[in-house]
């Protein structure tokens, strides 16, 4: 706790110390590579006007982020003083994270959204990826127009459908059973996956599932081996979007499950942790870091395949 | 039926996309070992005739027998057919090794290939193309001949029945481009595949061919040795098609006629001139080629039909422009063709006619 206390304390002064000991280290680095020259000179006191452009964009888009970090750990009393938020008037705690994770089922929250999500990822994959690629090659003139169809599906808000959907869920005797989402989920899930993804089968070039078939495979081995890997970054991309399409969704979870301990991230957090209009900011501010930070490092990975599969269909037609 | 048995063989090919004719009818025999080259402008439909060969591409009508088997109907791995894609189509994703391995493990099971035999065969073909110390590298990271080499080892590791080749020659620069073609020529012959290529490079096509199928709107045109192409055209498409700078046609009163330019030389340089047909030519200008002259005019009475000549440049013959000179052709060397079909006419019946 002294550490961590310590830490807290000195924030923003740990981090800018941060970032001068990274660019210390990169100047030095570049001295080593290419010697103390006037020229190296030139070049650093050149480029930092751009770093610190950027720089000014990154703390933008960061400070919410440090903000939601800070304020885990701050105590009512220092929270709702005048609200401060760059620096800890009283020591930190962890008395609020100690609550989210030992009074709420936060916990049982994250396992039911993996749970939902590696499921709802696992079926559209297997749906959507015949799908697209049929799309994307095999279309004759009814095959677009069926693709379109399907879009539309996406298209209708589920702000309408929550209502016939829970009459189904119910038949099915699914309330109140993550299992529910599991099976309403792909509703919106495939034909964006599918989408998305007959776009980045579009960019595989045909003569190489050609040369696959003439080399003595059919259109199924072509596929698994030649095409697969090769949109391989579109697919990574798929699973980490359909992975946040379902994290994020709210109303169907609200709706369809009532257990507490049934319930989902996005709908257990809220639920959970704002009563009326009584807001425990802290442990609300940790449980959504929490979970932002894997989410936000895998869309960062695969940003660039994410938005070249967004592109591609578009320009290929 | 020829005394060499032929291995594929197509009878009234067509293949219509909505309303236009890819190809129109074609019957085509196929020798054993045989170079066939098919040549056309783009668009005569040469490429779709040969992915209908391959398998790629379903024909509208007519039938395809290879090794005396009816493929019409079976997929591309059925067929014993092998094809070197235009862009290569190697698989970005494995290294040459795995590259050229690809047909093999998917035959392993008919052909009980281990692990072991398709190393060896791996190899051993890499070797005869002389890519055997490329076999680690990934296809980006390969030359555009290197890349050509992969692609045909591919091609040959299964030893086919067939070899299909489209254009493979048309992604290298000029300088590679004569050398690849006479590697390829030297290992067809010692290979003794059967080899079917399709391009739009007459030089290729007159270069490597044992015979050329001329295609045009997807029609044959003609088949032939590379000489009797050039020497002794069916019809003005394929006069006119073959030969650089192509044949002069001029237009009579019933036919059309037509000479090559190097066919048409002054006077004076013909050794005897009675054999030959006598033209007033109106030189315009002159351009110099190095090994020959180029000259560009007109017949006298041909006034709106340009002209050439091309006279070698060790002949001293001096031609001014805008001067007037007696050209000759000799008799054999002139082609006649109906004014209506194109179609050759020889020319006893055109004097019979008369």
């Amino acid at each position: 706790m002294g550490l961590l206390s310590w830490v807290l304390h000195n924030f923003w002064a740990l981090l800018v110390l941060l970032f001068l000991a990274l660019v210390a280290l990169r100047i030095a680095w570049r001295i080593h590579k290419y010697g103390a020259t006037r020229a190296e000179f030139a070049y650093v006191l050149r480029r930092s006007p751009f770093y610190l452009v950027v720089l000014t964009f990154c703390f933008f888009a960061a400070a919410p982020f440090l903000i939601m970090f800070m304020h885990s750990f701050k105590t009512d009393g220092d929270l709702y003083r005048r609200p401060q938020p760059f620096v800890f008037r009283q020591d930190p705690t962890l008395e609020h994270l100690d609550a989210l994770f030992n009074n709420t089922a936060y916990l049982e929250f994250i396992r039911n959204s993996v749970v939902v999500g590696i499921a709802v990822v696992i079926i559209t994959l297997v749906l959507s990826l015949p799908a697209a690629y049929a799309l994307a090659r095999l279309t004759g003139r009814w095959g677009e127009r069926a693709g379109m169809l399907m879009f539309l599906v996406y298209l209708v808000p589920p702000t309408l459908l929550f209502i016939p959907m829970f009459r189904i869920v119910v038949l099915l005797g699914l309330k109140d059973d993550p299992m529910s989402l599991i099976v309403v989920y792909p509703s919106f899930t495939v034909p964006f996956s599918m989408w998305l993804l007959s776009g980045f089968f579009k960019a595989v070039p045909p003569e190489l599932e050609e040369a696959a078939l003439v080399d003595g495979y059919n259109r199924v081995e072509a596929f698994l081996r030649v095409v697969l890997p090769l949109s391989l970054p579109g697919i990574i991309s798929t699973i980490v979007f359909t992975f946040t399409l379902t994290l994020h969704e709210f109303i169907y979870g609200l709706v369809f499950i009532a257990d507490t301990s049934q319930r989902t991230l996005s709908v257990g957090v809220p639920t959970e942790l704002i009563l009326g209009d009584v807001y425990f900011w802290q442990p609300l501010l940790a449980a959504a870091l929490i979970i932002a930070i894997p989410v936000g490092l895998a869309y960062n990975l695969f940003l660039d395949s994410l938005v070249q599969g967004f592109t591609m269909g578009a320009v290929k037609g | 039926m020829n005394a060499r048995m032929s291995i594929v063989q197509l009878s009234g090919l067509k293949k219509y996309f909505d309303s236009v004719r890819a190809v129109d009818g074609v019957d085509l025999a196929i020798d054993q070992g045989e170079f066939l080259v098919i040549l056309g402008p783009s668009g005569c439909g040469k490429t779709t005739l040969m992915r209908m060969i391959a398998g790629l591409e379903k024909p509208t009508a007519g039938h395809i027998e290879i090794g005396g088997e009816d493929v019409t109907d079976l997929p591309p791995r059925k067929r014993g057919v092998s094809m070197v894609f235009q862009s290569y189509a190697l698989y970005p994703h494995m290294n040459v090794f795995n590259n050229i391995a690809f047909p093999l493990r998917a035959q392993r099971r008919e052909l009980k290939f281990d692990k072991r035999a398709i190393r060896e065969r791996v190899e051993s073909t890499a070797r005869v193309l002389e890519i055997d110390m490329l076999l680690d590298r990934r296809p980006r990271q390969l030359s555009g001949g290197q890349r050509q080499r992969v692609a045909i080892a591919r091609a040959m590791v299964t030893q086919p029945a067939v070899l299909l080749l489209d254009e493979p020659l048309s992604n290298l620069d000029a300088k590679l481009r004569a050398n690849a073609r006479d590697e390829l020529k030297d290992f067809q012959r010692s290979s003794n595949i059967t080899a079917i290529f399709v391009t739009h490079d007459q030089i290729e096509a007159m270069g490597l061919g044992d015979r050329i199928v001329v295609m045009s709107e997807g029609k044959i045109q003609q088949i032939g040795s590379p000489q009797s192409i050039y020497d002794d055209p069916a019809n003005e498409f394929v006069a006119t098609f073959l030969g650089s700078p192509s044949m002069n046609i001029l237009s009579a009163d019933r036919f059309r006629f037509g000479f090559r330019p190097e066919h048409f030389l002054p006077k004076t340089l013909h050794d005897n001139p009675e054999n030959s047909r006598i033209f007033h030519y109106f030189v315009k200008r002159v351009e110099y080629l190095g090994s020959d002259r180029l000259v560009y005019g007109y017949v006298h009475g041909h006034d709106n039909d340009l002209t050439l000549a091309k006279v070698p440049s060790n002949v001293r013959v001096s031609l001014d422009i805008e001067s007037d000179y007696e050209f000759a052709v000799h008799n054999r060397d002139i082609k006649f063709f109906d004014n209506v079909s194109g179609q050759r006419i020889e020319q006893q019946s055109l004097a019979q006619a008369k």
